[in-house]
Formats: C-alpha cells, sequence, structure tokens
C-alpha cells in the first residue's frame, strides 16, 4: 500500500515539474518590474566579459589578475541577456548604427574639428540631412567609439566588429565599448563618467565601465599596448616601458562581500546629473564657461527631472519629446509640451500632467500656436542683435579631464535661430546651428562629397603648414591664397574638382590657378537642429505683454542676424538673417513689422466708431421702441 | 464648413439677385453698357447738391472701395486657396479696417434719420393697424414697397452687424481671451462677415434699383 503511494507520488511530481519549470521560465523571461516604485538592491556577482557561448567567469576578490566586469555579463544575470540586452540595444541611444531604425527629428551631430586643416564637420549614423556618414570620411565605427564614445553610453558602433584590418587585433587588445548601464544607471555619487570618457580616449573600451564605477579604478591604456596583448595574461608583457601601461582594474577594498556579491547603487529613476553630462550645454556669449551665472531648465528648477518626461521602458526607446514624433509609445504625444500643459484629444482631463501650469494665452491670436512650436517663444536664449554662440558637452567635451574651457573653442555652434522645421509639423522652433567647413570634391553634376579626413590630415596639413592655430581651438585665420595651395595639393580627377566648403559658401580654383569667387551651394548650407532646453518660465517668454518684442522692425526674432562662421576672415561680415531661414522676405517681414506702430490707433478708431455706431443703434432703437409702445397703447 | 456654407450663400445670393433682376425690370436701358454706366453715374453724382451731400456721398463711395477690398482679401485667402490671411493681403485688410470702420460711423450718423421706418414704407402695416387698433389710419391702396423696406432694414442689419464684426476683432487685440476664445471671436468674425457680405450685397443692389426708380 505503501509502496503504491509512493509511486503515485512520484509520477505526480514528474508531471508537475514540468509545470513548475515552465513557471521560473516564464518568470525569468518576462524580466520586467512588477509594479512596484521600491528600488531594488542589487548586490549581484560580478562576471567578466565572455564570447558567445562560453561560460561566464565570476570575479571575485580573488581573481587575479583583477578583470575588468561586463555589463552584459553581470547584468544578464536578471534582464535576460538573449532577451533584454537585444532589446536594450535597439534603444535610442544605442542604435543610431543601425540601418533601419528611423532617423526622426534631426538632432545634434557629432563634429569633428581640426583647426589646422579648417575642418569643422558634421558627423552620424542617422540619416539627418546635413550630416555625413562616418564612413564617408573615412572613419572607421572604431575610430568613431576612440573619437566620440567619451560622450556615449557605450553600444552602438563601440560594439560593431571592426572590418579594416588594421582595427582588427587592436579591437583585440581594446575590447568593444558594451553598453555601459551604469552611465545612466549609477545613483552612486562617486559615479565617474569622466572616468570612463578618459579610458575610452585610450582604446580601453574592455575597461571603460568598471572605470567608471565607484568601487573600481583603471590604470593604463590598450592604445599603448602591442597587438599581441591579452588581457588576462598582462604577465607577458615584458618590455619595462610598457608594463607601467599595461591596463590594470583595482577593485575598492571590501568591494566583495562575504558571498562575493557586489553593491551596485543602481536606480530607474536616472538623476539628471547622469543625463548632464552628455547634455549640458552653455551660452558662452553671456556666460562664458560659468554655469552659475546662466538659469536651469524650469522645469528643473520646479522639482523635475530628465526623465519625467523623457521615459522609457525596458526596450530604452527614449521618448524625446516632440510633436509627430513617432516612437511607438502612447506616452509620446502626452510627453510634448501640448502634451502635458494642454492635454491630449483622447478625452482625459485637459493639460496639468504632472503639475503642468495650463496656458491660457490671452491675447495671442491663434495663428501664432499655427506657426510657431512652443520652443520658438519658451527656450533657449532670449533672442538678440547677433546669435550668441554656446558651448555643448558632446561637441565641446564638457566635463571630461583637459576639455579646452575657451569659450571659443571649435566646433562654433550658433543659437537660438529660428527656422521652418522640415517634416510633418512644419513650424518655426528655435535651433542650433553650425556652418560646416569641409574639403570636398564636386561632381559633374554638382554633387559635393567629403574627401577623407586622413587624406585632409595629410595633405591639406602639409599645404597649410606654417599656419598658426591658437591655443584657445579657435580657428587658424586663412587666406584665399591658402585655400588654393590647399586645393592644387588635393588636385583631383577632371571630374572630380577639389572644393572647400566653409561659411555657407563654395571655394573651387578657376583655370588660372586661382581660386574664384565664393559662391552659394547646398553642400555649404548651415546645419541645424531644434533646441528645447532651457525652457524659460512663462514670464520671460517672447511677446510677453507685447507684440512688438517681435512685430517691430528692429525685433531680434526676425532681422537678427546669424553671423557666417568661417576660418576666411572674409566670409565673418556675411551671414543670414533670422527671417531668411524662416522662408520669409525682407519687403514683406519688414512691411508687417512696421504695420504694428499703427495697432495702437487701429484699436483706438475701432473701438470709437463702435461706440458712434451703438450709440446711433440705442438711440434710433429707444425711438423705434417708442413708436411702437404709443401703437400698442393706441395713442395717434 | 464655412468655405462651403460660404461659397454657397454668395452664389445664391447672386443668383437671386439676377433673377430679381431679369423679372422685375425697372425700366431705362437695356442695353448692358448703356445701364452699367447709368447705374455707375447713379452711384458718382449727389443728387442733393450741398457740401454735406457730396461728404455723404463720397464718404459712401469710400465705404463701397474699403468693403469691396476688406471681402476680397478676407475672402479669396480662405476660399480660393484654403488659407488664414496672411502677409500683404493681411496687412491691406488691417489698414483699410479702420477706414471702413470710421465710414460706417460717418454714415450711421447722416443716414439714420433718412433710413427711419415710415407707415408709407409699409402699406401692408396700415392695413393691419387699421384692423387690429383704434387708431385712425388713412386707408392706403398703393402696393406695398418691399424694396425700400428691405433697404432700410438692410442698412440697419449693416450697423448691427458691424458692431461684432469689428468687436470680434478688436477684443483679440488685448489681454483679455485666451485661446479659445480667440478661435470663438475668429470664428464668429468670419461668420459675421459673410453675413456682413451678403447684406451689403443686397443693400447695394436694393440701392441702385431705388436709385433708378428716384424712390430714394
Amino acid at each position: 500500500m505503501r509502496k503504491a503511494i509512493f509511486a503515485g507520488l512520484c509520477l505526480l511530481s514528474v508531471f508537475l515539474r514540468p509545470a513548475v519549470v515552465a513557471t521560473s521560465a516564464e518568470k525569468v523571461v518576462l524580466n520586467r518590474g512588477d509594479g512596484t516604485r521600491a528600488r531594488a538592491i542589487h548586490r549581484i556577482p560580478l562576471y567578466a566579459e565572455a564570447e558567445a557561448g562560453e561560460k561566464r567567469e565570476k570575479i571575485t576578490a580573488e581573481t587575479s589578475p583583477a578583470l575588468p566586469f561586463s555589463m552584459r555579463g553581470t547584468c544578464s544575470e536578471c534582464h535576460v541577456y538573449e532577451h533584454a540586452y537585444d532589446v536594450i540595444r535597439k534603444g535610442w541611444h544605442f542604435n543610431a548604427a543601425e540601418p533601419n531604425v528611423p532617423a526622426g527629428r534631426p538632432g545634434q551631430p557629432w563634429i569633428h574639428v581640426d583647426a589646422a586643416t579648417g575642418t569643422q564637420i558634421p558627423l552620424s549614423y542617422r540619416a539627418w540631412p546635413g550630416t555625413f556618414r562616418p564612413d564617408q570620411v573615412g572613419i572607421s565605427p572604431f575610430k568613431f567609439t576612440e573619437m566620440f564614445g567619451r560622450h556615449m553610453p557605450g553600444g552602438g558602433p563601440g560594439e560593431m566588429d571592426t572590418t579594416e584590418d588594421a582595427e582588427i587585433t587592436r579591437q583585440m587588445v581594446s575590447g568593444k565599448a558594451e553598453i555601459n548601464c551604469l552611465s545612466c544607471h549609477d545613483a552612486d555619487a562617486a559615479h565617474d563618467q569622466a572616468e570612463y570618457a578618459a579610458n575610452v580616449e585610450k582604446q580601453n573600451f574592455r575597461w571603460a565601465a568598471t572605470a567608471s564605477a565607484a568601487f573600481a579604478a583603471v590604470t593604463g591604456s590598450a592604445e599603448k599596448m602591442e597587438e599581441t596583448f591579452d588581457y588576462r595574461m598582462p604577465d607577458t608583457v615584458t618590455n619595462p616601458e610598457l608594463i607601467p601601461q599595461v591596463p590594470t582594474v583595482t577593485y575598492r577594498v571590501n568591494t566583495f562581500d562575504h558571498k562575493d556579491n557586489v553593491f551596485f547603487d543602481v536606480s530607474s529613476g536616472v538623476s539628471a546629473d547622469r543625463c548632464y553630462f552628455c547634455h549640458s550645454d552653455i551660452n558662452v556669449q553671456e556666460h562664458g564657461t560659468q554655469r552659475w551665472q546662466a538659469d536651469e531648465d524650469v522645469h528643473m528648477t520646479s522639482g523635475m527631472t530628465c526623465v519625467d518626461c523623457h521615459r522609457e521602458g525596458l526596450e530604452h526607446n527614449t521618448i524625446r519629446g516632440y510633436e509627430g514624433e513617432n516612437n511607438g509609445s502612447v506616452l509620446a504625444a502626452r510627453s510634448t509640451c501640448r502634451g502635458c500643459h494642454l492635454g491630449d484629444e483622447s478625452g482625459r482631463p485637459e493639460g496639468g500632467r504632472l503639475g503642468a501650469p495650463v496656458p491660457e494665452h490671452k491675447g495671442i491670436p491663434a495663428v501664432h500656436f499655427e506657426r510657431l512650436s512652443c520652443t520658438a517663444c519658451h527656450s533657449g536664449p532670449w533672442p538678440e542683435s547677433e546669435a550668441d554662440r554656446c558651448k555643448t558637452s558632446q561637441a565641446h567635451e564638457l566635463g571630461t579631464h583637459g576639455s579646452n574651457k575657451a569659450p571659443n573653442a571649435l566646433p562654433h555652434i550658433q543659437y537660438p535661430v529660428f527656422a521652418k522645421a522640415t517634416g510633418e509639423v512644419s513650424k518655426i522652433t528655435p535651433n542650433k546651428l553650425i556652418w560646416p567647413a569641409f574639403w570636398g570634391t564636386l561632381s559633374k553634376d554638382e554633387k559635393v562629397q567629403p574627401v577623407d579626413l586622413a587624406t585632409v590630415t595629410k595633405v591639406v596639413g602639409a599645404a597649410l603648414k606654417g599656419i598658426t592655430v591658437p591655443r584657445t581651438g579657435d580657428w587658424a585665420p586663412l587666406k584665399e591664397e591658402q585655400i588654393a595651395q590647399a586645393l592644387k595639393a588635393l588636385g583631383g580627377e577632371a571630374e572630380q574638382k577639389p572644393v572647400y566648403v566653409t561659411g555657407g559658401v563654395l571655394y573651387r580654383l578657376g583655370d588660372d590657378g586661382k581660386v574664384l569667387p565664393p559662391q552659394k551651394h547646398p553642400a555649404a548650407a548651415a546645419y541645424m537642429w531644434p533646441i528645447a532646453h532651457n525652457v524659460r518660465p512663462a514670464a520671460q517668454s517672447l511677446g510677453v505683454g507685447k507684440c512688438i518684442v517681435c512685430h517691430s522692425t528692429d525685433s531680434a526674432f526676425f532681422f537678427g542676424n546669424v553671423a557666417a562662421d568661417s576660418p576666411v576672415s572674409t566670409l565673418t561680415a556675411g551671414g543670414m538673417k533670422q527671417y531668411e531661414f524662416q522662408g520669409a522676405s525682407h519687403s514683406r517681414t519688414w512691411a508687417f513689422a512696421w504695420s504694428f506702430v499703427f495697432r495702437p490707433w487701429f484699436k483706438v478708431v475701432a473701438i470709437g466708431s463702435v461706440a458712434i455706431i451703438g450709440i446711433v443703434l440705442l438711440l434710433y432703437g429707444l425711438r423705434a421702441l417708442g413708436a411702437v409702445a404709443r401703437v400698442l397703447a393706441e395713442q395717434e | 464648413m464655412f468655405e462651403t456654407v460660404s461659397i454657397l450663400a454668395f452664389l445664391a445670393t447672386f443668383a437671386i439677385i439676377a433673377v430679381h433682376w431679369i423679372a422685375t425690370p425697372t425700366g431705362g436701358s437695356r442695353n448692358v453698357i448703356q445701364g452699367s454706366v447709368h447705374v455707375l453715374s447713379l452711384l458718382l453724382i449727389e443728387q442733393k447738391s450741398s457740401l454735406l451731400g457730396a461728404v455723404k456721398k463720397l464718404v459712401y463711395l469710400l465705404a463701397v472701395l474699403s468693403f469691396l477690398v476688406l471681402a476680397i482679401t478676407g475672402f479669396y485667402p480662405v476660399l480660393v486657396k484654403g488659407k488664414h490671411i496672411s502677409g500683404f493681403g493681411m496687412m491691406i485688410h488691417a489698414t483699410f479696417a479702420p477706414v471702413f470702420a470710421l465710414c460706417m460711423a460717418f454714415l450711421a450718423i447722416t443716414w439714420a434719420g433718412a433710413n427711419r421706418f415710415t407707415a408709407e414704407d409699409c402699406p401692408w402695416m396700415s392695413r393691419v393697424l387699421r384692423r387690429v387698433t383704434r387708431l385712425q389710419v388713412a386707408v392706403d391702396d398703393r402696393p406695398c414697397r418691399c424694396s425700400l423696406a428691405l433697404y432700410k432694414a438692410a442698412f440697419w442689419l449693416l450697423l448691427f452687424l458691424s458692431l461684432p464684426l469689428i468687436l470680434s476683432i478688436v477684443i483679440s487685440m488685448f489681454h483679455l481671451l485666451g485661446t479659445p476664445w480667440q478661435h470663438a471671436t475668429l470664428a464668429m468674425h468670419r461668420w459675421v462677415g459673410m453675413v456682413f457680405v451678403i447684406v451689403a450685397i443686397i443693400h447695394t443692389y436694393l440701392a441702385i434699383r431705388l436709385r433708378m426708380a428716384n424712390a430714394i
């Protein structure tokens, strides 16, 4: 009897076990939050990187040599790697190099500058019109990561296998720049993204995430190692000059607990500090580089953080927050200015989300909201007669060790430039702008292609040898004779003429070997990208109280100047007016602005006329009423 | 909807006027050119030869000109191009608007007396009053002069409509109305403007007919 019961129980467990196992698998695969707002405490083991299919090596206090931890290997214990990482890498911060990702609204490009060759060229993997793909100028993903990975959270081109023969072994030494979860999610005050940047610049891609962590330090440089270097066997380096340069990890004492786990102070509520490392900017015209003189965005001073608006889920498809954004998330439409402040048309209570004040916009004709974006009046610096200049984290390496603090350091970014946006929502928005400067070739059908940067550095650099590059990092002044010299050095086949694009114009050689007068060309057009920060308070919005802030013949909004930026001094006197960027003509814009002089008189005449007509109507109306009353009273 | 309603209303107005013109001739030349010159001369020459009379006629002509400019600049972009009024069209519209408002005020003062309704305007009213009241009302078997009564009614209606027409724009220029009310006042300006144009066309047509019949 007992044997039968025992056998029955065994059989039962055989049938039950798959169900239990399946449930556990579901819980692991569905690695999303369960809805709690409490922070998940991460006391987890560290794992080193491993090739696909290989077992991950756990890093402990005894691991020698101390290995850099892999974010992919470490986080995937719970955020199941095979699913989560591959989902995360498609997120906005990591998917620039993915071929089928919609580019969306143009954004800030990566800008390569070289004052010695007069180069300031916008680069992007995204198909933003006016930018160039890095491979168009000979920059491989490996090189791109080395140049710009300082202000990237890893992934993207940092994880691409290089196809350049010269870089294959270098990539084995440097490793790949994995997605660094800590770039955003590390809540530890000692997180050092500047260390991440410093290590990326030394080709320490494998070590960079570890270097940024609060509990580890990295010394040495993979760039200096020979191509046979193996990071797991650093003792094989025997050259006494190279030994101090061997990339070495040191974990802080007491990093590992009794189970060899490490405490990661991570949070899904990313603090603004993490975002600010890559997304800061400063108006150097107004404030120099002194941030204490610049007011923060009004949303931040009101107690909000970046991720209150720029949200994302596990997919890391960050909501950028512009109207018409095709994000795939229903929250995207509700995370624009209009979405929070005015509400959507879904039937929910209008506006007021997250405590956002609902604007009344008293006295502003409705046509303004059809022609202008919210940011046109509320964002960026107050427009002046000349566009200001700014520095940004991505363009000027802000926050990194040894960054150039000179206000005039290249690249020169001007703002605000009020221009009509391209795309479905064609409103006037404030933009940042750069004037591209690069050496290229002009085909017979007038198309310009940039020359690869290595050739420019070698050929143009040699032709322009002797020019003085200022220590401030500003342009080295160029004369037309020098441009001619460089163009001749570049040479070019009969169908591909060498040209130099700068300051909105294009230089080419004439038959006499001298440079022809500069001419406008589409390839020389400024590259612009809309901005939304810093948002000014309502009391500092354009037109507050007075229409003539914009509608006057000397208003900066229409008649402000955006100077041409170029190493050629004769070009900098030129530029464009704001109304030209808005697609308007001078005569119409000026006439409309001038008509506002008569607006007070218009009101007086109209109200006076209405008063007279009203009195006449009243008088004769009362007389008519009197006549009716007499008739009804049957008075003769 | 506004575009459709406007186009239909204007077409209907012109159609009715054309039918009325053909069906009820006023006499005079049937030749189109001669008739047009006659009509224009009626508009241009003041029958009452006094300085005030001349000024009144000139103000009237200025009002007609302003009205035409405002109607064209106001409706052409909306009905033909499907866009808001903007650019130079907007500036011309805004320039003639106060001129028209002033003309309306002047005409209100100078023409109000002549446009008061009298018993002679409505013979059928005399018949009603004799039947309903004990008032001593003379028998009036003349045919009803609908045109005159309608002409005077159009005058008063124009004055009445000019108030919301002007105020709907002027009020929006002050820091009083938020965005929903801005939309409402703009819509009011459009719809009232449409009705105003129709009434003005009828008033002008009746003025021509009555002048040709020497009734005014």
